[in-house]
C-alpha cells in the first residue's frame, strides 16, 4: 500500500512539472511564432490565465453523455501516455508506471485519447468536428507508417521493446545516441513528429487559423480547459518518448527541459517556414519520402548494426 | 416354376415378347397394352431386384447359355452382382421414367414397345459376356432409341435421331470389324475366352482389331468432340426418354467398356485421355449453357467421361478393387441425379435455366432440385462426394497430379453451371414454375431418398460409422420436417439439440481441438442465441442453422481427412444455402459457392497427396509427409487461406458477410470463418511445427500475404457506405493477422494466433449482432443514413464501442493484447517489413472504427428515427455475454492466454514467461492488468474532478441542431450530418492504388473460361455429315495414339 502510495505520489509530481513545463513550452512557441511573423506575442503566463478563466465560467452546454466525456477520456489518454513513459533515466521516481508495459504499450495508448475525444466531438453533432477528426485520423495513418517504421528499426537496433533499456543503451555519450547511430531511423521518425504536432504544413487537420474544425468545435468551459491542459501533457509525453527513444534519454530535469525544446523547435521552424498542406497531400507525402527513409532505417540496421 | 419365372434371361424373354406383343394388343385395347407395358416393366424390376439382393447376400452368379448351342449362334449371358445392380438400376429408371411418359404413350403403343426393348437391350447390352452378342445389343439398343426419337416426329427430333442413327452406326460398324478380327486372332467370341488367349492378340491386326473395337464403344459413350450428335438428342425428345438415354443408354454402354478394358490393357492411358478430356471439355462448354436439358446433356457426357477416366486409370494403376467404390459410386450417383434432374426439367418444363426464377417459391420443387444438384456436383452425403474423394486419394497415389487436378477443374465447372442454374431457382418471381401434377414429383423424390440411402450405405462401406458421420445432414431433415412449428420453438429446439450434441463431444476433446472446441462451439452457440430474438417461421432457415451447427462438431471429432472433409464440405453447402436465404445476397452466392468449392477441392488434393506418400487418411499422419511436403502444405493452406478470406482469394466474402441475413452473419463471420484458421493450425501443427518435411518457404509467403490481407480489407472497410459490408471488410483484414501468425510458427506466433481468433470471434459477433440490431430497427445498412442513434440505442452503442475499441488495439481492452502479441512474434521472427506493415494495417483500421461509431451513433440523428426503440433484448442477451467476456479478459489477460498456451504446448520452445500478472516476451513486457487499472485511475480522477466542477456550472442539456454551422443553426439532420463518402480525401490521396485488382482478375478468370467454353463449342455445327466426319477423325485420332502409327 505504502509502495503504491509513493508510487502515485511521485507520478503526480511528475505530472506537475509536465503539465506546467507543457504549457511554458507552449506559450514559448506561440511567442516565436509571434516573433517571426513580427508581432509580440502573448505573455508566458497565458496559457495558465486561459486554463484558469475556462474553469472558471459559470455555465456550459452539453450535447450528451459522451459529449460531457470526450475531454475526460482526452486528458486521461494524455495522462495515461506520460505514465507509461520514464522522464529520466534511471531516477525511480520520474520512472512512472513504466512498469505495466514496453513500448508497444505507450505508442497504442496514445489512440486512446483521440479516440474518446473524437467520440465525444462527434456527439456535439457539428459537422466540422466530425470532418477535422476524420482528417486527423487519416493523416495519423500516414504518419504512422514512418514512426512505426522508425521504431521497427531500433527495436531492431537495441533487440528490446523496453523503453528503459533503450534509454540504457544509448548512455555513456552523444555518439551513442540513436541519432548518431542510426540517424536514418531519427530522419524519419522526426518528419512523422511533424505530422503528430500538427504545425503547418500539416495544420489543416484543425485549420486554427480561420474556422475551427476538429474537436474543439463545440467545447468550451471547463471542458475546454480540460483539453488545453491535456493539450500540455500531452505533447510533453510525446516529446519526452522521442527525447527517450531517439536523443539518448535524460539524466536530469534540465537535460530533458532542454532536450524536449530542442525537438520541439524542429517542429515549430518547420511550421513557421511552410504553407499547408491539404489532407491528402499529407497523406501522400508521409508515405512517399518519410516512408522510404524509414525503410532505408530497418534496412540500414540489418545490414550494418546487426549482421 | 417360380424359379423358372425369375431366371435371368427372362429379362431379355420377356421385354422381347411383351414388345412384340404391344402394337398387336393395343389395335384390340390400349387399356390392356397399357396394362401389359406396366405389368413387364415391374416383372422386369422383380427380377433383376430379387437378384440383386440374392447376389448380394453370397449367391453366385449365373451364366445362360440360351438354346443348348454355343455362342455365337445362342446368347450368352451372365448375370452377377454388378451386372444385377447396373440392370436394376436401369429397369427402376425405365419404370419410374415411363411415368412422364404417360402422355407420350398415350395411343402410341410402338412408342411402349420401343420403350420396353430399349429397357430389353440395354439390359443385354450388360449382361453378354459374348462380343457379337454385345454388337446385337448395341444394335438394338441404338435402333429402338432412334425409334423413340422418330416417333415424336418434329423437324428437330428427326433430325436428332437421324444424326443419332448415323453416329451410331458407324460406331457398332466398328465395333462389329473389330468383333471379326478378334474372332480370327482367338478363335472365339466370348471375352473371358479371349482372356485366356491375349497373347494371340499381337501384331497389326491384334492392334487394329483392339483400336475398333474400342472406338466402337467410345464413340458410344458420346466423347468429345465426337458427340455433337448425342447432344442435339436431349433437347429435343420428353424429358423420360432423355432421362433413359442418359442414364440408361449410357450405362449400357459404360458396362460395355468395363467389359473390353481387360482385353485392352495396353490402351488404358488412351482410354484415361479420352474419357478425362470428355471429362473437362463438356463442363467447359456446360458452362455456355443456359437451356436446362442441353445443360444437363453436357453433365451427363461429363459424368461419362469421368466414369471412363476412372475405370482406365483404377485398372493403369492395378487397383481394380477400387472401381466397384469409385466407378459404381459415380455411376449410382449420375444414375439417380441425372434421371431425376432430367424428369424434373420435365416436370418443370421451362427450357432456359433464367425461366427457372421463382421455384424458391415451391419449397418441395426447390428441395428435390437442391439435393439432386447437390449429389451431382459432388456434395457429401451422396454417393458422388465417396466416390470422387476415393478416385483423387487413388490418383494422387498413383503418382497422376495432372488427373488430380483435371478431375477438380472439371468439377469446380461443373458445379459452376449447375449452381448458375440453381441460383436462378433461389430467386424471387411473380410467377414460379408450375408443376401440374404433384405426383410426377413421387419418382423423382424416390430417387433423391436413394441417393441419400446410397450415401449412407457406402459411407458405412468404407468402414466410417455413417450413423454418426451423417448426424448433422439428419439433422438438416429431421428439423426440415419440423418447419412448420414456430420461429421460436424451432430456434430452442436447435440450440438445445445441439447443446445436447455438442456437449460429450466437446468434452472429449485436447489440445487444439479443445481451444477450437470452445471458438466454435460455444463461440457459436452464444452467437447462435441471438437468432430467438426473431420469433417468424424463417422457413429453411433453422434445419439450415442445425445442419451448419452439427457439421462444426463433425469438423472437430474427426480424426481423419476424409471425416474432415466430409464436416467441411457440409459446413460450405449449409453456409452457402443459408447465405442464400438472404434477400440481396442472390448475386453473391455462386461466387461464394466457386470459391468455397475451389478452396475444398484444393484441400482435398493436399489430403489426397498426403494419403499417396503415407498411404494413410488419419490427420495425424500427416506429420509423416515428407518428399510431398511442401506440396501437401501449399495445397491445404491454399485451401485454407481461401475461405479465410486471404487477399486476392477474398472476393466472395464481403457479399456472402453482408448479404447474409442479420445475424447469421454474426454467426458466419465470427465463428463459421473460423474453420479456416481451425484447418491453417491443424495443417500447420502436423506439417510445419510436428512435419517430417521443410515448409519455412510457404509459411514465409503465407505470412506475408496475411499482412497484405490485413492492410487491404482495412483499407477497403474506410469506403464502404454499407454498414455490413464495412464489417466484412474488416473481418477480412483482422483474420489477415491470425494468417501471418500462424505462419510465424512459433509459441508467440501460435499464441497470437489463438489469441487473435478468440478476439475476433468475441469483437465481431458482438458488433455484427448490434448491426443485426440497428438494420433490424433502421431497416437500413447504409450508415449515411442513421447517425445519432447513441440516445435511442444505448446498449447497442455501447456494444460497438467496445468492439471498436477490442479491434483497434488500444489499450486497456483485449485488442492490445494482440497486437502485443503479434507485434513480439513477428519481431522474434525476424519479420519487421511484415511488421512495418502491420501497424500501418492498424493504424488504417481505426479509420473505419471511428466512421462506424460516429456516422450511426453520432452526429445529427434523422427525424424519422426521433422513437426507435434498442435492439430486441434476446438480441442483447449474447451481445452483454460477449461484453463480459471481453472485459474479464482485458482485466485478466492470463485467462486467455493460459489456455491458448497450454492448447499448443510441447510442440515449441517457451517464449512467453508470467511473472504475476506481466506477461514477458524476449524483447518486452506488458501486465495487462496493471494496465487496466492504471487506465481506470487515470480516467476516474479527471472524471471525478469535472462532475465536481460541475456543481458549479449551470451545464444546460441541449437539443439536437442546438449548433451552428455554416452561418445558420441546421433545420434538417440531412445537411449536418458527416457521413457520406467520409474518406474521400483518402481515396484522392492513394489513386490509382485502390483499383479493385482481385476483383478484375477473378473476372478475367470467368471471361476466359467461358471462352474456352465457346472455343470448344465450335465444333457443333449441327450438321449431321460433319458430326460424322468427327466421329471418323476420332477413330483415327485414337489409332495414331495408341500407336497405330508405328
Amino acid at each position: 500500500m505504502e509502495y503504491w502510495a509513493v508510487k502515485i505520489g511521485y507520478f503526480l509530481i511528475t505530472l506537475g512539472i509536465v503539465t506546467v513545463y507543457g504549457l511554458l513550452l507552449g506559450a514559448t512557441v506561440a511567442r516565436t511564432m509571434a516573433k517571426v511573423q513580427g508581432r509580440i506575442g502573448i505573455p508566458y503566463w497565458q496559457p495558465f490565465l486561459d486554463i484558469i478563466k475556462n474553469l472558471g465560467k459559470r455555465t456550459a452546454v452539453s450535447h450528451g453523455v459522451m459529449f460531457y466525456l470526450g475531454p475526460v477520456f482526452r486528458i486521461a489518454g494524455g495522462i495515461g501516455t506520460l505514465a507509461f513513459i520514464p522522464v529520466i533515466y534511471g531516477s525511480e521516481m520520474f520512472s512512472n508506471f513504466n512498469f505495466a508495459g514496453d513500448l508497444l504499450l505507450a505508442i497504442y495508448f496514445v489512440f486512446f485519447g483521440q479516440l474518446g475525444m473524437a467520440l465525444g466531438a462527434g456527439e456535439s453533432g457539428h459537422p466540422f468536428s466530425a470532418i477535422g477528426v476524420a482528417r486527423g485520423l487519416g493523416q495519423m495513418t500516414a504518419y504512422e507508417v514512418p514512426f512505426a517504421l522508425a521504431i521497427i528499426a531500433i527495436v531492431i537496433q537495441y533487440d528490446t521493446l523496453s523503453i528503459n533499456e533503450i534509454v540504457a543503451a544509448q548512455q555513456g555519450g552523444m555518439t551513442n545516441w540513436t541519432l548518431f547511430t542510426n540517424p536514418l531511423a531519427v530522419v524519419a521518425a522526426m518528419l512523422a513528429f511533424l505530422g503528430m504536432t500538427a504545425y503547418p504544413p500539416f495544420d489543416v487537420v484543425t485549420a486554427p487559423n480561420e474556422i475551427p474544425i476538429g474537436p474543439p468545435t463545440e467545447y468550451h468551459s471547463s471542458f475546454l480547459a480540460m483539453m488545453a491542459t491535456n493539450r500540455a501533457i500531452f505533447a510533453g509525453a510525446k516529446l519526452i518518448l522521442f527525447m527517450d527513444l531517439f536523443f539518448g534519454g535524460a539524466n536530469g530535469l534540465i537535460e530533458m527541459v532542454i532536450k524536449t525544446w530542442a525537438i520541439y523547435m524542429v517542429a515549430v521552424v518547420v511550421g513557421a517556414s511552410f504553407p499547408r498542406f491539404r489532407v491528402d497531400q499529407s497523406i501522400r507525402f508521409f508515405l512517399r519520402i518519410p516512408t522510404l527513409i524509414g525503410i532505408a532505417s530497418i534496412a540500414f540496421v540489418q545490414i550494418f548494426l546487426i549482421a | 416354376m417360380v424359379e423358372g419365372l425369375l431366371a435371368p434371361i427372362n429379362l431379355v424373354i420377356a421385354a422381347l415378347g411383351a414388345g412384340f406383343l404391344l402394337p398387336l394388343i393395343a389395335r384390340r385395347s390400349e387399356g390392356s397394352a397399357h396394362a401389359l407395358f406396366w405389368v413387364t416393366q415391374l416383372y422386369l424390376l422383380l427380377i433383376s431386384g430379387i437378384w440383386l439382393l440374392r447376389l448380394m447376400n453370397g449367391a453366385p452368379a449365373v451364366e445362360i447359355i440360351t438354346a443348348g448351342i454355343q455362342p455365337p449362334f445362342a446368347i450368352n449371358l451372365y448375370f452377377g452382382l454388378f451386372e444385377a445392380f447396373v440392370v436394376t438400376a436401369v429397369n427402376l429408371s425405365a419404370i419410374l421414367g415411363g411415368w412422364y411418359l404417360l402422355n407420350y404413350f398415350r395411343g402410341r403403343a410402338s412408342a411402349m414397345s420401343v420403350y420396353l426393348i430399349l429397357a430389353m437391350g440395354i439390359s443385354g447390352m450388360v449382361m453378354t459376356r459374348d462380343l457379337f452378342n454385345l454388337f446385337i445389343f448395341i444394335e438394338i439398343t441404338a435402333l429402338a432409341t432412334y425409334g423413340l426419337l422418330a416417333l415424336d416426329k418434329s423437324p428437330a427430333s428427326l433430325a436428332a435421331g437421324f444424326k443419332y442413327i448415323i453416329a451410331t452406326s458407324l460406331a457398332s460398324t466398328f465395333f462389329l470389324l473389330g468383333t471379326m478380327l478378334l474372332y480370327y486372332l482367338t478363335g472365339t467370341l466370348n471375352i473371358d475366352d479371349m482372356l485366356l488367349h491375349l497373347d494371340r492378340i499381337t501384331g497389326p491386326i491384334g492392334l487394329a482389331a483392339s483400336v475398333l473395337l474400342l472406338v466402337g464403344v467410345i464413340i458410344e459413350l458420346k466423347p468429345y468432340p465426337a458427340n455433337g450428335w448425342g447432344l442435339d438428342v436431349y433437347e429435343t425428345v420428353p424429358a423420360g426418354v432423355a432421362a433413359m438415354i442418359s442414364v440408361g443408354v449410357s450405362a449400357g454402354a459404360f458396362f460395355a467398356l468395363y467389359k473390353i478394358v481387360p482385353l485392352l490393357a495396353d490402351f488404358l492411358p488412351v482410354v484415361a485421355a479420352v474419357g478425362g478430356a470428355t471429362f473437362l471439355a463438356s463442363n467447359f462448354i456446360g458452362l455456355r449453357q443456359r437451356n436446362v436439358r442441353r445443360m444437363l446433356g453436357y453433365s451427363s457426357v461429363a459424368q461419362i467421361g469421368l466414369m471412363t477416366l476412372a475405370l482406365a486409370v483404377l485398372n493403369m494403376l492395378d487397383k481394380a478393387e477400387y472401381v466397384s467404390l469409385v466407378v459404381g459410386g459415380l455411376f449410382i450417383n449420375h444414375l439417380l441425379a441425372k434421371a431425376g434432374l432430367f424428369w424434373l426439367a420435365g416436370a418443370v418444363d421451362r427450357p432456359g435455366t433464367e425461366d427457372w426464377v421463382g421455384l424458391r417459391r415451391k419449397p418441395l420443387l426447390l428441395v428435390l432440385l437442391g439435393v439432386l444438384l447437390a449429389a451431382l456436383a459432388g456434395f457429401p452425403p451422396f454417393p458422388g462426394f465417396w466416390a470422387k474423394w476415393e478416385l483423387i486419394m487413388q490418383l494422387s497415389a498413383g503418382d497422376l497430379p495432372f488427373w488430380v487436378f483435371a478431375v477438380l477443374l472439371g468439377s469446380l465447372l461443373e458445379a459452376a453451371y449447375l449452381y448458375r442454374w440453381f441460383g436462378f431457382a433461389l430467386r424471387d418471381a411473380e410467377q414460379p414454375p408450375q408443376v401440374e401434377k404433384v405426383g410426377r414429383l413421387i419418382p423423382i423424390g424416390l430417387f433423391a431418398l436413394s441417393l441419400l440411402a446410397c450415401g449412407h450405405l457406402i459411407a458405412n462401406w468404407l468402414g466410417l460409422d455413417a450413423a454418426r458421420v451423417l448426424v448433422p445432414v439428419y439433422m438438416g431433415i429431421l428439423l426440415y420436417a419440423l418447419d412448420g412449428m414456430p420461429g421460436r420453438l424451432k430456434a430452442i429446439v436447435v440450440l438445445a439439440a445441439f447443446a445436447a450434441y455438442a456437449y460429450p463431444v466437446a468434452m472429449g476433446l485436447e489440445g487444439l481441438h479443445w481451444l477450437f472446441g470452445l471458438i466454435l462451439l460455444l463461440g457459436g452457440g452464444v452467437i447462435a442465441f441471438a437468432v430467438l430474438h426473431r420469433s417468424d417461421a424463417r422457413k429453411g432457415f433453422y434445419p439450415l442453422l442445425g445442419m451448419l451447427l452439427f457439421s462444426l462438431v463433425s469438423l472437430l471429432d474427426a480424426s481423419t481427412s476424409l471425416q474432415f472433409f466430409f464436416a467441411w464440405e457440409i459446413l460450405t453447402l449449409s453456409s452457402y444455402l443459408m447465405i442464400s436465404l438472404g434477400r440481396g445476397a442472390k448475386k453473391h452466392i455462386l461466387t461464394f459457392l466457386m470459391f468455397s468449392l475451389g478452396s475444398a477441392f484444393l484441400i482435398m488434393a493436399g489430403f489426397g497427396f498426403a494419403y499417396g506418400e503415407t498411404g494413410s487418411i488419419l490427420l495425424s499422419d500427416l506429420s509423416n509427409v515428407q518428399t510431398s511436403a511442401t506440396l501437401v502444405y501449399t495445397l491445404l493452406i491454399l485451401g485454407f487461406l481461401i475461405k479465410a478470406g486471404a487477399a486476392g482469394l477474398h472476393i466472395w466474402l464481403p457479399g456472402a458477410y453482408s448479404e447474409a441475413e442479420d445475424d447469421f452473419s454474426a454467426l458466419l463471420a465470427a465463428v463459421v470463418g473460423k474453420a479456416a484458421i481451425f484447418g491453417m493450425l491443424l495443417a500447420g501443427l502436423h506439417l510445419a511445427v510436428n512435419g517430417a518435411g521443410a515448409v519455412d518457404q510457404v509459411n514465409y509467403v503465407v505470412g506475408w500475404l496475411g499482412v497484405i490481407t490485413a492492410f487491404v480489407g482495412a483499407l477497403m472497410a474506410l469506403f464502404q457506405e454499407d454498414v455490413k459490408k464495412l464489417l466484412a471488410y474488416s473481418s477480412m483484414g483482422q483474420v489477415g493477422y491470425i494468417i501471418t501468425a500462424i505462419a510465424i510458427s512459433s509459441q508467440l506466433g501460435w499464441v497470437s494466433a489463438g489469441y487473435l481468433t478468440v478476439n475476433h470471434l468475441l469483437f465481431k459477433g458482438l458488433l455484427f449482432l448490434a448491426v443485426a440490431g440497428l438494420v433490424f430497427r433502421t431497416g437500413t445498412r447504409l450508415m449515411y443514413k442513421m447517425g445519432g442513434l447513441d440516445k435511442n440505442m444505448p446498449m447497442t452503442f455501447i456494444s460497438v464501442l467496445i468492439g471498436i475499441i477490442a479491434i483497434s488495439g488500444v489499450p486497456p481492452l483485449t485488442g492490445f493484447g494482440s497486437k502485443w502479441l503479434l507485434l513480439n512474434a513477428l519481431f522474434d521472427k525476424g519479420w519487421y517489413w511484415q511488421a512495418g506493415l502491420a501497424f500501418f494495417a492498424s493504424a488504417v483500421a481505426f479509420l473505419y472504427l471511428f466512421r462506424l461509431i460516429h456516422t450511426v451513433f453520432l452526429g445529427q440523428r434523422k427525424t424519422a428515427h426521433k422513437d426507435l426503440r434498442e435492439a430486441p433484448w434476446l438480441l442483447l442477451v449474447p451481445q452483454i455475454l460477449l461484453i463480459v467476456a471481453i472485459m474479464a479478459f482485458s482485466v485478466w489477460p492470463k485467462l486467455l492466454i493460459d489456455p491458448i498456451t497450454t492448447a499448443i504446448a510441447g510442440n515449441f520452445p517457451e517464449a512467453l514467461i508470467w511473472e504475476g500478472t506481466a506477461l514477458k516476451s524476449r524483447l518486452g513486457y506488458w501486465d495487462g492488468f496493471m494496465v487496466i487499472n492504471i487506465v481506470a485511475g487515470v480516467f476516474l480522477v479527471p472524471l471525478l474532478i469535472l462532475l465536481f466542477l460541475s456543481r458549479f456550472m449551470r451545464i444546460q442539456k441541449v437539443k439536437q441542431f442546438n449548433i451552428v454551422f455554416a452561418a445558420e443553426r441546421p433545420a434538417t439532420p440531412e445537411t449536418s450530418h458527416y457521413a457520406y463518402n467520409f474518406y474521400s480525401f483518402y481515396e484522392k490521396a492513394f489513386g490509382s492504388f485502390l483499383k479493385p485488382r482481385a476483383t478484375a482478375f477473378w473476372d478475367g478468370v470467368s471471361e476466359w473460361s467461358n471462352t474456352i467454353g465457346s472455343t470448344l463449342r465450335v465444333l457443333y455445327t449441327g450438321n449431321g455429315q460433319t458430326y460424322a466426319l468427327y466421329v471418323l477423325f476420332y477413330v483415327v485420332m485414337i489409332y495414331i495414339a495408341v500407336g497405330g502409327m508405328g
